[in-house]
């Protein structure tokens, strides 16, 4: 994070301070814990981004008001290919947020992808959907690739086509005013190659598959949700458990601040799994 | 120089279903007057009905020949090359003739037939009998444009009628030939569906009929793509997308695939016989 220029401390406090859009990018069990431990210094003026999945705008709304009357919270969920500027992100916007708090955030998030607001129950749909999507693309691109290479081709270059053939595809379809039925057909050369391809597909249940996965990626942030507002672990018991993978991880840090280790993760938001 | 269909005289070998449909669609559309129609058959069995339309008819194969222009063979494939045989010395160069026996090449019936005869191959489907069927119509080398859009304006009104190369026939027959009954055990599915939810099944295969009939319009109509068209159909989170989950699941399209491909297949393999 420091090469790449951003300012660095191990402080949430000097975080919140500093900020006046605060990215809340922590594990989702850690965000009670966050909020009590920032939550005096959260002052009218911030706009508090959670990226957390499965908690929901109330939760943090709930817990911020102890301190601040009308907090700003704006719940988002986006995904790994943030990193490459091509990601797909939502927000949806809280109680007192304002249309341009909710504005601002599409701006800075339009910057790394595609940004849209909407409602907080579709967010689930969301997560399902292009919040594990990247990791259907890269299976299906690994599988691929080993079709590639099993009819011949070295593996890199198998990859690389595989890769350049989905990007490719999906360019097509957000340029493309056609329905994806409609390109499919258009590369579907009567008696050709792709027709008995995509047969193979069918006959599998390619489709049925991927309807099931993202529901069942759905679905189950909607299980962690529950299980998560159901929690009853103290956030001092959490606070304990992290502390000590903290300094599994990384011995450098000196036990004396131990105690105000920052919790900021220079993942990206969505790197936990869901 | 284009043949005046009023003036035309057509011809029937072979009196069964698929003739008196295509009859009846020229009938309705008033393309032919039925003075102008004669029907042969060996017995009075299926002659009736036509009858009673005003069609003339006869048991003699070589009258027809001799009666009328466009004439065509709609008797069952595996008399066909004995019809020819019979047939074949009152056929001239101005008969148009037009056979509509499945597996029967236009080579053979060209060979069966004097050289240079205008020959066409026609593939129709069941649904010619209510002027909604789905023709494909294949020419031989004796027949030039001028027959293929005379047979083309006569049979729009029995339905959909579109010249192909002969290689698409049997691939006709997996799609639309066969795939009427495709389409019969689709409706009757949901409508055994129906009634598993307390519909009676009267109602159920009267309302799943129309469902069908009114989709294919719309397809028909609107010239969509059918995946835009289905999409249109389904809200977010609703019924029809429930629904068409179980039917991916139940891998319908590669099922739907396989039959078209295994009727085309039995086409090509009973052609050869």
């Amino acid at each position: 994070v420091q090469k790449m220029g951003v300012n660095f401390t191990v402080s949430n406090k000097d975080t919140v301070k500093s900020s006046d859009v605060l990215f809340l990018a922590v594990k989702p069990p850690i965000i009670p814990f966050i909020l009590e431990e920032v939550g005096p210094d959260i002052e009218a003026r911030h706009i508090v981004v959670s990226c957390a999945a499965g908690v929901t705008i109330s939760s943090i709304e709930k817990k911020l008001s102890t301190f601040c009357p009308t907090p700003k919270v704006i719940r988002c969920m986006t995904n790994t290919p943030v990193i490459v500027r091509e990601g797909a992100t939502v927000y949806a916007t809280g109680t007192h947020a304002d249309v341009e708090d909710g504005k601002l955030l599409e701006q800075l998030m339009a910057s790394v992808g595609f940004c849209t607001e909407v409602e907080e129950d579709l967010i689930d749909a969301v997560t399902g959907l292009s919040g594990s999507g990247p990791a259907y693309a890269f299976t299906a691109l690994d599988a691929l690739a080993d079709g590639g290479v099993k009819m011949g081709l070295p593996r890199r270059l198998a990859v690389r086509l595989g890769a350049q053939a989905l990007l490719g595809a999906a360019k097509m379809l957000l340029e493309s005013e056609q329905h994806p039925g409609q390109l499919k057909d258009n590369v579907c050369s009567p008696g050709g190659a792709t027709i008995h391809a995509l047969h193979f597909l069918e006959s599998g249940g390619f489709r049925s598959l991927l309807i099931n996965a993202v529901e069942a990626s759905c679905i189950r942030t909607r299980e962690l949700q529950h299980l998560a507002d159901q929690e009853k672990i103290s956030p001092a018991a959490i606070k304990k458990t992290l502390l000590d993978k903290v300094k599994l991880e990384s011995p450098s840090l000196s036990v004396a601040s131990a105690s105000k280790v920052s919790l900021f993760t220079n993942k990206s938001p969505s790197s936990k799994k869901n | 120089g284009a043949m005046e269909a009023a003036e035309l005289r057509v011809g029937f070998v072979g009196a069964g279903r698929m003739a008196g449909g295509l009859a009846r669609g020229l009938l309705r559309a008033g393309k032919v007057p039925a003075s102008s129609i004669l029907a042969s058959a060996p017995s009075d069995k299926n002659l009736d009905t036509w009858r009673e339309s005003g069609c003339r008819t006869t048991h003699c194969n070589l009258e027809v020949l001799q009666e009328s222009t466009l004439v065509f063979l709609a008797t069952k494939p595996h008399i066909l090359p004995a019809v020819l045989q019979e047939i074949r010395p009152a056929v001239g160069p101005h008969h148009i003739v037009v056979s509509l026996a499945a597996g029967v090449t236009l080579q053979t019936l060209q060979r069966l037939l004097p050289a240079g005869t205008k020959v066409l191959r026609l593939m129709p489907n069941l649904p010619c009998v209510v002027q909604a069927g789905a023709m494909v119509f294949a020419r031989g080398s004796g027949a030039g444009d001028g027959e293929a859009a005379l047979l083309k304006s006569l049979l729009s009104s029995c339905g959909l009628c579109e010249e192909v190369p002969e290689s698409y026939i049997n691939i006709h027959t997996g799609l639309s030939g066969s795939g009427v009954a495709y389409v019969y055990l689709f409706a009757e599915a949901l409508a055994e569906g129906a009634v598993k939810m307390g519909m009676p099944g009267g109602l159920a295969s009267r309302i799943a009929a129309q469902t069908l009939l009114g989709a294919a319009k719309m397809m028909l109509e609107t010239g969509e793509h059918p995946a835009k068209l289905r999409g249109d159909v389904c809200t977010p989170g609703g019924t029809t997308i429930h629904a068409l989950h179980q039917l991916e699941k139940g891998a319908l399209r590669a099922t739907v695939m396989n039959a078209v491909e295994a009727a085309t297949n039995r086409a090509c393999d009973v052609a050869e016989d």
